[in-house]
């Protein structure tokens, strides 16, 4: 029972995820989370954190996932509620839209 | 992340080909052929699951999971020791066990990123991370002494001296000195003076990169801003001698004359943005007002105005260059020659002729912004020539805001002179510290918006951030019409208030700033675009 549905999420995940590939929505979302991070300074925040693990953790001695890693929690926890509202909204209004075709 | 041996040995052997393929149809597909191409295969061939970290090898057709290691398998299994990330692009070395650069492969890369992007309209391409130039290394080599601005920090921060009567001046220079994109342009000296060395110092442009600079010293002391003085006698006669000026003509001077020497022209050989003002008649849509000056691109919002003949329901529309936007406080006060906008004729504006009727005195910002943009009818006696009908007739006016400006200035008109009687109307008009300006502007007015779903619409709408915009500066007036003096308050960093009474700054609440009798209110863009 709990597989059934644990496969039916999958499934959905995967039809949504086609969707937003072909329909180009998933490079647009990728475009508009890019700008606004840019523009509220997350990512220069995340680039100084970056050069500070690999200063501490000397440039030889660390790899890309590592780096990820190490940054991933500090980089999730810095992104503005109101670009993950903005985003999520943006979701919701194009399956909405997919729904109605 | 570096170059290795592997990578060199794999494109000597079997060339760029398939990367450039891989890339192009699963990594930045730039037509919808691509993408759907794209949606459709883009799962791992081991698990069938659409991985949001999948790799394509570059020895075979095979997409694998990173997360659970589908690729490695794959990787090890069959010795083919590199694949490329389907998300990024970049190249994983399962010898080296990094990702690792190529040249070649990563300007393969930028080319088809840069069609896939165009193809979809995507903005944040145009993005470019700063770099310092080579002369700008050696700038900053030869400068070694570095200040880091904190939070707490307060540089920036400095009074000014009254000069006799000319606190109406400070006030405008704080807002200007604060203003968040004009104190970029200044400190990263981008004024490049147009005027000739003798010119130039008249020019008053080099005069506010004098006192950014002067600001930004980290001196304490209140600046004299003798200098600044003089250069707007000389440039704005009307402002000269020592009596009180009205605030707001001032800022509208000050923001001419920059435009002005921006361009390298001083007095009276450009166009200035008066003449869009008083010389406008006969001129139809299509203004040729393209400024780029750094003035310009902060200030300049385009105003739109919809001129709709009660007779044929023609709508004759213009759009406007406007630095600021006037609000009348008062009940049905006249409107400025400036917003009398018609597309005929002889016709000078005719009196008794306001943007709303009624006696509807508004108390806040949105009261103010809403009867600026409600549509009006025009009487009888304010009959316009229209062009359909070819005859006088009764209209309906309404103004909307076409293009934002970066920064909105908004002019609370508390001084009354027009009845003959000068007065001040000192009703409290609240505002807000965040702004949206979506209501307001031109698409609102013709509800063209692609969603079908109203509900889905409106919230949309509230949460993006496209035409929001925060306080940044307000300008108050104290006393009255005969006898006052103008204060600021003006905001540093994101939520920082100071108060600035010529050469007193005090520190602020945000409270007090939102309790005062704004004058100027001066609010920035939240979201800046990426020029195309
Ligand atoms: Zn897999
Ligand atoms: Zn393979
Ligand atoms: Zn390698
Ligand atoms: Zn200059
Ligand atoms: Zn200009
Ligand atoms: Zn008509």
């Amino acid at each position: 029972m709990a597989d059934d549905i644990k496969r039916k999420d999958a499934q959905m995940r995967a039809t949504i995820n086609q969707k937003l590939v072909e329909t180009g929505e998933r490079d647009r979302l990728k475009d508009l989370l890019r700008t606004r991070l840019i523009e509220c300074g997350w990512r220069d925040q995340l680039k100084q954190h970056c050069k500070e693990v690999v200063k501490q953790k000397g440039l030889e001695h660390i790899t890309v996932d590592d780096l990820v890693a190490e940054i991933t929690p500090k980089g999730r926890a810095l992104v503005p509620d109101n670009v993950k509202k903005e985003l999520l909204q943006r979701i919701r209004t194009f399956l909405a839209q997919q729904a109605d075709n | 992340m570096t170059s290795c041996g592997h990578i060199t040995e794999y494109k000597s052997k079997y060339g760029t080909n398939q990367f450039r393929i891989i890339h192009a149809y699963f990594i930045a597909a730039s037509s919808d052929n691509a993408r759907r191409r794209k949606g459709k295969s883009g799962v791992c061939h081991t698990c069938r699951f659409p991985s949001f970290r999948l790799h394509a090898c570059l020895y075979c057709v095979y997409f694998g999971c990173y997360t659970t290691k589908h690729i490695h398998e794959h990787a090890f299994s069959k010795n083919h020791n590199l694949a490329a990330d389907m998300t990024y692009g970049t190249i994983f070395c399962f010898e080296c066990g990094d990702y690792v650069y190529d040249k070649e492969l990563e300007s393969i890369a930028q080319i088809q990123n840069e069609k896939a992007a165009k193809s979809l309209g995507l903005k944040s391409y145009n993005f470019i991370a700063w770099e310092p130039t080579e002369v700008e290394v050696e700038i900053l080599r030869q400068n070694p002494k570095r200040r880091k601005v904190e939070n707490k920090s307060t540089i920036g921060l400095r009074g000014l001296i009254n000069l006799g009567n000319t606190c109406f001046m400070n006030c405008i220079v704080q807002s200007l000195i604060h203003t968040p994109v004009l104190r970029d342009f200044f400190l990263a000296d981008k004024h490049n003076c147009q005027m000739t060395s003798v010119e130039a110092q008249q020019c008053l442009v080099c005069e506010m990169a004098r006192l950014f600079q002067e600001f930004y010293s980290g001196n304490r002391t209140p600046h004299i801003p003798y200098r600044l003085l003089h250069l707007v006698w000389t440039n704005a006669r009307h402002l000269a001698g020592y009596e009180q000026q009205d605030a707001h003509e001032f800022l509208i001077a000050a923001l001419d004359v920059l435009h002005r020497h921006c361009k390298g022209y001083s007095d009276n050989k450009c166009l200035s943005i008066n003449k869009f003002f008083t010389g406008r008649n006969g001129m139809t849509s299509g203004n040729p007002h393209h400024c780029n000056c750094i003035i310009d691109q902060i200030f300049t919002g385009g105003l739109q105005s919809d001129v709709t003949c009660q007779e044929c329901n023609n709508v004759s529309t213009t759009i406007d260059p406007i630095w600021d936007i006037s609000l009348d406080l008062g009940p049905g006060a006249p409107i400025p020659n400036a917003l009398l906008n018609v597309n005929n004729s002889s016709s000078s504006p005719s009196s008794g002729f306001s943007n709303s009727p009624g006696t509807y005195e508004p108390t806040s910002l949105l009261d103010c912004l809403k009867r600026f943009t409600k549509p009006e009818h025009l009487g009888s006696s304010a009959k316009i020539k229209c062009s359909t009908c070819h005859s006088y007739q009764e209209s309906t006016k309404q103004l909307t805001m076409k293009k934002l400006p970066i920064v909105a200035c908004f002019h609370l008109k508390r001084f009354e002179h027009s009845t003959g009687l000068h007065k001040k109307i000192s009703t409290f008009v609240s505002f807000p510290e965040e702004l949206d300006m979506t209501p307001f502007m031109s698409s609102s007015r013709n509800n063209t918006n692609g969603y079908r779903n109203q509900i889905v619409q409106e919230s949309a709408k509230g949460l993006s951030c496209d035409n929001k915009y925060s306080l940044f500066a307000v300008v108050n007036h104290m006393g009255t019409i005969e006898c006052g003096h103008y204060t600021c308050f003006i905001r540093q960093h994101k939520d920082q208030w100071f108060k600035c009474d010529d050469h007193l700054i005090t520190k602020a609440t945000l409270n007090e700033v939102l309790k005062s009798e704004g004058y100027l209110l001066f609010y920035h863009k939240q979201i800046l675009e990426y020029q195309q």
